[in-house]
């Protein structure tokens, strides 16, 4: 009976890559399938090759990156310094979709990847159209910001100590 | 090949493009005309569309119902305008044709004889010229109606067509704008998502500040008349004139004088014969015949209110340009597209500046791109 009346053909987010991604990462935390699905249709689904840059130092930042498939290194161009590898599932510049500081660190896809970007224009599309979805997202992204803060405060205790 | 000559070679492969373009522009001038207006009502209705899908949950039926709703209103507007003004100049006509009209003419021309010096006596026509020039022109008038219905053929074309482009862009709005960004390469598409969004930005706060002047041009105008008829101006289309009027409005510089005509019209309609409204003075001091100066004095007061007042709150710098640059921008467009291309001009401009802005962004931090 369940098969009959269900829309079986909808695509949920074990389906859809995109949807699987958006799916795990804590800025997208406790929405629905629907609102899943509002998200995914304002993010960009993008292809880098091997070295190819994504976004680099000191450029303006304008959003965030979630790693469908591939991997992607953080690094400081200068100094040559890694700061972290990502890989599927990962996400990153979650920092621009606040203000529009320049970034901190290049990222660079260390082999072919398959990313999705969802900016800050994006966001502010969404708190027009939906305020209560861009709320949720503002929350989840506080709460993220706030979990970095605190590492960042007990790796600096940990190494002054 | 060597930087300076692929630098050549791009610019040549430019100007080739920009060569072509330009030929072919002449083809493809009406469905760009309709893929702008198209894109303009989009920005328009976007927010409405966008805030109704929220409430309603179906963004197909929330298209449907604020694009019925337009249609409906405009079409009850343009059919009531039509009733209305079609009954005052049937009035007219009868007026014109009366007796007692030509009599009350010839006395009120004897009478602007004997009040005016003499070289002025001579511009004045006879009666009888009055009241033929004025059939004459009565004719002439319905005549250009039935050469502007059989014009409306490929206009009401346009505007379907407007329509259905609309419809398609209010309804896909998000899903067209991503596979926009789909075409813009990896090392642009920060860039390219930022000047998106400021395009959109700027046209969309300019279109709604203008709609939202207008409509209050449109208001006060019709409080102006109303006081204007207190006074006994005997006004009648109050309301439609004010619309009117608040629709000229859009057309910076020029639309104010464009929406003083019809008062005009209207008030020499209403008061031609009756000599309380030949010898009427503006503030009991200034010859006012048939209250023209009193409309006039009352839209230079009402575009006093928007410029200084309500343009700079709702439109505020949405443009920012120069007034001398929008003075510019105006006659370019006027002179390549008439009245469409004022209109056009300066949100254009403010388009144009968006790009420039974000070009030379691109130059100045191409390194880190």
């Amino acid at each position: 009976m369940k098969a009959i009346w269900e829309n079986i053909f909808r695509k949920g987010p074990a389906d859809d890559p995109i949807l699987h991604a958006i799916h795990q990462v804590p800025i997208f935390e406790h929405l629905n399938g629907k609102e899943l699905n509002e998200i995914a249709r304002l993010t960009h689904e993008r292809n880098y090759k091997l070295g190819e840059p994504i976004f680099k130092k000191m450029a303006p930042g304008e959003g965030m990156y979630v790693i469908i498939q591939g991997s992607v290194t953080i690094k400081d161009p200068e100094t040559d310094m890694v700061f972290a590898q990502l890989s599927s599932g990962d996400f990153f510049g979650e920092l621009a979709l606040l203000d529009e500081e320049p970034r901190s660190a290049s990222a660079e896809a260390l082999e072919p990847s398959k990313l999705i970007g969802f900016f800050r224009t994006d966001l502010l599309t969404l708190m027009h159209r939906s305020p209560e979805l861009g709320n949720k997202i503002l929350i989840n992204l506080s709460r993220v910001l706030g979990e970095r803060l605190r590492q960042t405060n007990k790796a600096l205790a940990e190494q002054s100590s | 090949m060597n930087d300076s000559s692929l630098k050549i070679y791009r610019l040549l492969l430019l100007v080739l493009i920009g060569g072509i373009a330009w030929t072919v522009l002449p083809f493809f001038a009406s469905v760009l005309v309709m893929l702008i207006f198209s894109f303009l009502f989009t920005t328009i209705f976007l927010p409405s569309v966008d805030s109704l899908e929220r409430k309603i949950h179906s963004r197909s039926f929330s298209v449907i119902v604020i694009i019925g709703g337009t249609i409906v209103g405009f079409i009850w507007f343009l059919g009531s305008f039509a009733t209305n003004i079609g009954a005052q100049i049937k009035q007219f006509s009868t007026k014109i044709q009366q007796d007692d009209f030509a009599l009350s003419l010839e006395g009120l021309s004897n009478k602007a004889q004997t009040i005016l010096p003499d070289f002025l006596t001579n511009l004045i026509p006879e009666s009888d010229e009055i009241i033929e020039k004025s059939q004459e022109s009565l004719s002439g008038l319905f005549q250009n109606m039935l050469s502007f219905l059989s014009a409306t053929g490929s206009l009401v074309f346009i505007a379907v067509m407007t329509l259905i482009f609309t419809i398609i862009l209010l309804v896909e709005y998000y899903d067209f704008k991503r596979t926009l960004v789909c075409f813009i390469p990896n090392k642009y598409l920060e860039v390219g998502l930022r000047l998106i969004y400021n395009i959109e930005q700027q046209i969309s706060k300019y279109l709604r500040g203008q709609i939202m002047a207008a409509g209050s041009v449109a208001l006060l105008s019709i409080i102006g008349l109303f006081i204007l008829n207190q006074f006994g101006a005997n006004m009648t289309l109050i309301v439609f004139i004010g619309i009117i009027a608040g629709f000229a409005n859009l057309i910076p510089m020029v639309g104010p004088f464009v929406g003083m005509v019809p008062a005009i019209l209207v008030a020499l309609m209403n008061n031609l014969g009756s000599d309380i409204a030949l010898a009427h003075q503006l503030f009991g001091v200034i010859p006012s015949p048939f209250y023209i100066l009193d409309i006039i004095f009352m839209f230079i007061v009402v575009q006093q209110i928007d410029n200084n007042l309500i343009t700079p709150i709702l439109v505020g710098e949405s443009v920012g340009l120069h007034p001398m640059i929008v003075m510019i921008v105006l006659l370019i467009g006027g002179t390549l597209m008439g009245p469409l291309g004022m209109l056009f001009a300066v949100p254009a401009a403010g388009v144009i500046k968006v790009i420039l802005h974000e070009i030379q962004f691109i130059s100045k931090n191409s390194h880190l791109l």
